[in-house]
């Protein structure tokens, strides 16, 4: 399968072009299955949002309800302060990505044109994101106790701040560098301070990569799980969090549960989608060459 | 000339002094200054936090008994005799490497697949990234959905296929809890993969292949002798960059088996979490992990070595 | 308007030496060349002069000042980048401002030398467009419009022209040059081509390697080069080098070209020269001075050859002959309708008063 779809055009004898045919199809086989593979989980999770409850304990499954309700999403967005999670995760989450793409922005162009720091200052700033985050959450979480952080929005802004600082960094570093150095210099020049430089040319040349590493560091934001369990409880809680409220389930909770994720799903797929262009470039950028 | 007006010249002049030094002073250490909020957040939120861990691995912290006597090496023994954490030392590096490996695979057949263009290429490819901009609590709630007994989809459809009662308890019988993780995991990230896998494949010129073919290479070939080690440097980046956030497993942990049956499916973040805020033992929870981090810090100097060796090709 | 005075400068990136003690004085209003090959360290000057980079040693005055640690906002010069450097989210109007604005200038002062400067560069048109809309001609006009309107003491050109097509690069010379006259300002221009220099420069620095090898007026460093390195840089096609020790023949002093069997005799200018014999070195040769033999025997210090035609190169208006001389390759310039074939046996005159000796080990000019 493989070899059909990288070697080059035309084969010579017949038994090479024979084999070269076939090839072809495979992929699509394999994507096909993949994408049901994919979609099929999604789809249920749907169909059990606006299942009424006694199609849960149909046999055979349900695939299609006769009688759809919405009575779920309200229980999940009401009854189970779904909307309040959506409310403190947007909140949340735009105040961190924002902080995070401008303090990323100006740490990325500092290493980027001055080297500052030399490598191990940047590599130690990368680094940052391999921390196993229990090492972290657990002392944060006694030290905001001791401050009366815990289980506000803007403890959790700060801690995400720092939780997406580094790729940021790494995005912006990589982008900066692509830019020539000309236009700062020629800014320095005009009769611009270091900072005027950086803002009033650097910056604005960036902004497709600062709206890329918005974009991933809100969708970190916005699905993180982990910190938020530790640092939130009933006032400050996010969108994932709510999750743990059908626990346990024995039945009475699908409907609420696949509500909320498909609420949750809606804003992560359309941004994701929207970003799919820069997804590559995020992902790797610096690492490919040409 | 006023006297009103000659002190409002001079303090004119003296602030646009002021403001031109304060100017130069800033351009002269712009470098630092720009590092100065990340740097002082970073220190705030990660190097101090960790010092007061280490802190509290070596004492006794406890919210209820006051005072915090230094009790020397006696929480790390505790997280080092037991069993649990060592069974979740354990699995944590079976479940990555399975998580990675079969990711990798499919990840690079994808990726092979969606190498040339096709009607439909790019509703495919939204499609397929799909997953990855979902939370991972999200996922496991899913695939709980699926998997669960006795009304999931899951056995039913196998019953179908294997032609007889299927009662397997994907989420509460081992070793079928395993499956039930690695299934969801791969579900997620297999696109991660895929997307790095693409990018390095795309980035391989074409007119080597063209090349080799006039040299009579093609097929197979080509692909061990061209696309591989052309791949080599992506292929390593998405490993590492996989493999370390494998072995953070937890958020799947928690909603799909709450780490059941028993301990079994206890990751080490998992096991640390319930240490630290299950039965609140919070010193060993912090020596775990120190020791944790200890390990890790290892695995990605080892990792990121041989990333950046690989690039320096 | 400033004059420029640079002294003992050194800049090292790491390890690398740069610039390696440089020492230089330009003129007001002077137009100075800095050429030489890639890597000699003429960017990196013109950029110490301009202030983007440090200096690590030395001192750089402009006008009376010391400069070396004022930003460049603060030294009043104006730069001309290769890639033109223009800012991609700004209009052509704004872009030609934006250093007026920068310095808060009244917005009629502004549009008063925006509007003057297009005028005199012919893009008063292109006001409302965006850099990539334009032309690489048009976007070095709208860069060097960017550099005039500030009105600076000193302007600074780096390889403007490098970016651009052979023939468009003829043209902004020449608008260069009319600029040069029309404001007079002093003005530095770095590039790597040999004809730029030579064409637009009052006074041409060559370096090599980190330091200057000769500073002069065109006519100097072309005429009288006090190197090799300076006489086979200048010229196009090169100079050539004829390795030969030096001998005494009829009672002359002459020149043993390397595999030749006779001796060359040198002009009496030369042979005053040349101290020692048997000492090595170098004849330099302009392909201008090696012509088709007229008249029945050679003139004053010119040598007849029987030279063997190798390699013809037709310019159109000339064509140049590679042929021998002992074991070493020369050219000789022909006139295009000088019919010659590759392996015919053509006369040449070369003229040896016009010639270059060089010492084969230092390859400094034997100059009296």
């Amino acid at each position: 399968m493989s070899q059909g779809a990288i070697a080059g055009r035309s084969g010579t004898s017949p038994k090479r072009r024979r084999r070269r045919r076939r090839p072809g199809k495979g992929r699509f086989v394999l994507l096909g299955v993949f994408l049901i593979f994919l979609l099929a989980p999604l789809y249920w999770m749907f169909i059990t949002s606006i299942k009424p409850s006694d199609d849960y304990l149909a046999v055979p499954p349900v695939w299609f309800p006769s009688r759809p309700t919405l009575v779920h999403y309200s229980a999940a967005l009401f009854a189970y302060r779904g909307l309040q999670g959506i409310e403190n995760s947007l909140i949340i989450s735009i105040s961190a990505t924002a902080l995070s793409a401008f303090v990323g922005t100006l740490m990325a162009y500092s290493f980027a044109r001055f080297e500052t720091g030399g490598k191990h200052l940047s590599f130690w700033v990368l680094s940052q994101r391999f921390l196993p985050p229990i090492a972290i959450v657990l002392p944060v979480f006694l030290i905001y106790r001791t401050v009366g952080l815990n289980d506000t929005r803007f403890g959790l802004v700060i801690a995400y701040t720092v939780f997406t600082l580094p790729v940021t960094v790494w995005m912006m570093f990589a982008y900066f560098k692509g830019v020539p150095r000309s236009m700062e210099d020629a800014a320095l020049v005009d009769g611009c301070t270091r900072w005027e430089a950086f803002w009033r040319v650097a910056v604005p040349l960036a902004a497709p990569g600062i709206i890329a590493a918005a974009v991933f560091a809100f969708i970190a934001c916005w699905t993180e799980f982990f910190f938020a369990l530790v640092l939130t409880s009933r006032t400050a809680f996010t969108l994932p969090t709510v999750f743990r409220a059908f626990l346990g389930f024995q039945g009475a909770q699908y409907g609420e549960a696949s509500a909320l994720a498909v609420v949750s799903l809606a804003p992560s797929i359309a941004l994701g989608v929207l970003a799919q262009r820069h997804l590559v470039r995020g992902l790797t950028l610096g690492a490919v060459r040409g | 000339m006023s006297r009103v007006g000659e002190a409002r010249r001079r303090e004119a002049g003296l602030m646009a002094g002021f403001s031109t030094g304060l100017s130069l002073w800033g351009d002269r250490h712009f470098k630092w200054l720009l590092l100065a909020p990340g740097i002082g957040l970073i220190l705030a939120l990660s190097v101090y936090p960790l010092l007061f861990s280490l802190w509290v691995s070596f004492v006794n912290y406890d919210f209820q008994i006051p005072g915090h006597a230094f009790v020397g090496l006696k929480n790390f023994s505790q997280v080092v005799l037991d069993p649990v954490a060592r069974w979740s030392l354990v699995l944590t590096v079976m479940l990555s490497a399975a998580n990675v490996t079969l990711e990798f695979a499919l990840g690079l057949s994808l990726a092979l697949a969606m190498v040339r263009p096709f009607p439909g290429r790019s509703l495919v490819m939204s499609i397929l990234i799909i997953p990855l901009f979902i939370s991972p609590v999200i996922v496991g709630q899913v695939w709980a959905l699926l998997l669960q007994r006795p009304f999931g989809p899951t056995n039913y459809l196998l019953g179908l296929l294997l032609r007889r009662e299927v009662t397997i308890g994907w989420l509460s019988e081992s070793p079928w809890v395993y499956f039930a993780l690695i299934l969801s995991d791969v579900w997620q990230w297999t696109p991660f993969m895929f997307v790095i896998l693409l990018a390095g494949l795309t980035s391989i010129p074409p007119n080597l292949y063209e090349a080799s073919e006039l040299d009579g290479i093609g097929g197979w070939l080509a692909f061990r002798l061209i696309t591989l080690p052309l791949l080599a440097p992506m292929i390593t980046l998405a490993i590492t960059f996989r493999l370390l956030d494998a072995i953070r497993l937890f958020d799947t942990i928690f909603i799909m088996t709450a780490g059941g049956p028993g301990t079994k499916t206890y990751t080490s973040s998992f096991y640390l979490y319930t240490v630290g805020f299950t039965q609140f033992h919070l010193s060993q929870a912090t020596a775990g992990s120190w020791i944790l981090l200890v390990l890790t810090a290892a695995l990605v100097s080892f990792l990121v070595r041989r990333l950046l060796k690989a690039e320096a090709v | 308007m400033a004059d420029v005075r640079i002294r003992g400068l050194h800049k090292w990136f790491g390890a690398f030496h740069a610039v390696r003690g440089i020492d230089l004085d330009i003129a007001d209003g002077d137009f100075t060349v800095l050429v030489g090959p890639s890597g000699c360290g003429k960017s990196t000057l013109l950029r110490t002069i301009a202030g983007l980079e440090d200096i690590s040693e030395g001192e750089i005055f402009i006008g009376d000042e010391i400069v070396n640690d004022m930003r460049p906002r603060d030294r009043d010069v104006a730069m001309v980048f290769q890639d033109y450097a223009l800012y991609p989210h700004m209009t052509v109007e704004k872009n030609i401002g934006f250093g007026l604005r920068a310095r808060k200038m009244a917005k009629s002062e502004i549009d008063d030398r925006v509007n003057r400067a297009s005028a005199m560069l012919g893009i008063a048109q292109l006001y409302g467009r965006f850099p990539r809309q334009l032309s690489g001609g048009q976007r070095q006009r709208v860069a060097i419009g960017r550099a005039i309107v500030r009105e600076p003491r000193i302007f600074l050109f780096d390889e403007p022209l490098s970016n651009l097509d052979a023939q468009l690069r003829d043209e902004m010379r020449w608008e260069i040059k009319r600029l040069h006259r029309a404001i007079s300002t002093t003005m530095i221009y770095v590039t790597h081509d040999q004809i730029e220099a030579m064409t637009l420069a009052d006074r041409i620095v060559l370096m090599r390697e980190g330091r200057i090898e000769q500073v002069g007026t065109p006519a100097e460093l072309f005429e009288r080069p006090i190197s090799r390195f300076v006489a086979g840089f200048l010229g196009s096609p090169k100079m050539s080098f004829l390795p030969g020790r030096v001998v005494g023949f009829e009672g002359v002093a002459a020149l043993a070209i390397d595999g030749a069997e006779f001796p060359l005799p040198l002009p009496p200018a030369h042979a005053a020269r040349v101290s020692t014999a048997g000492a090595r070195v170098l004849l330099g040769l302009r392909p201008e001075h090696v012509v088709r033999a007229q008249g029945a025997s050679p003139g004053e210090g010119m040598i007849r050859l029987d030279a063997r035609v190798e390699l013809l190169q037709p310019t159109g208006s000339r064509t140049f002959a590679t042929f021998r001389i002992g074991s070493a390759s020369a050219l000789a310039e022909l006139q295009a309708h000088d019919v010659s074939n590759p392996g015919e046996t053509i006369q040449l005159d070369a003229n040896l008063n016009r010639a270059s000796l060089f010492d084969a080990e230092t390859e400094l000019a034997l100059l009296s």
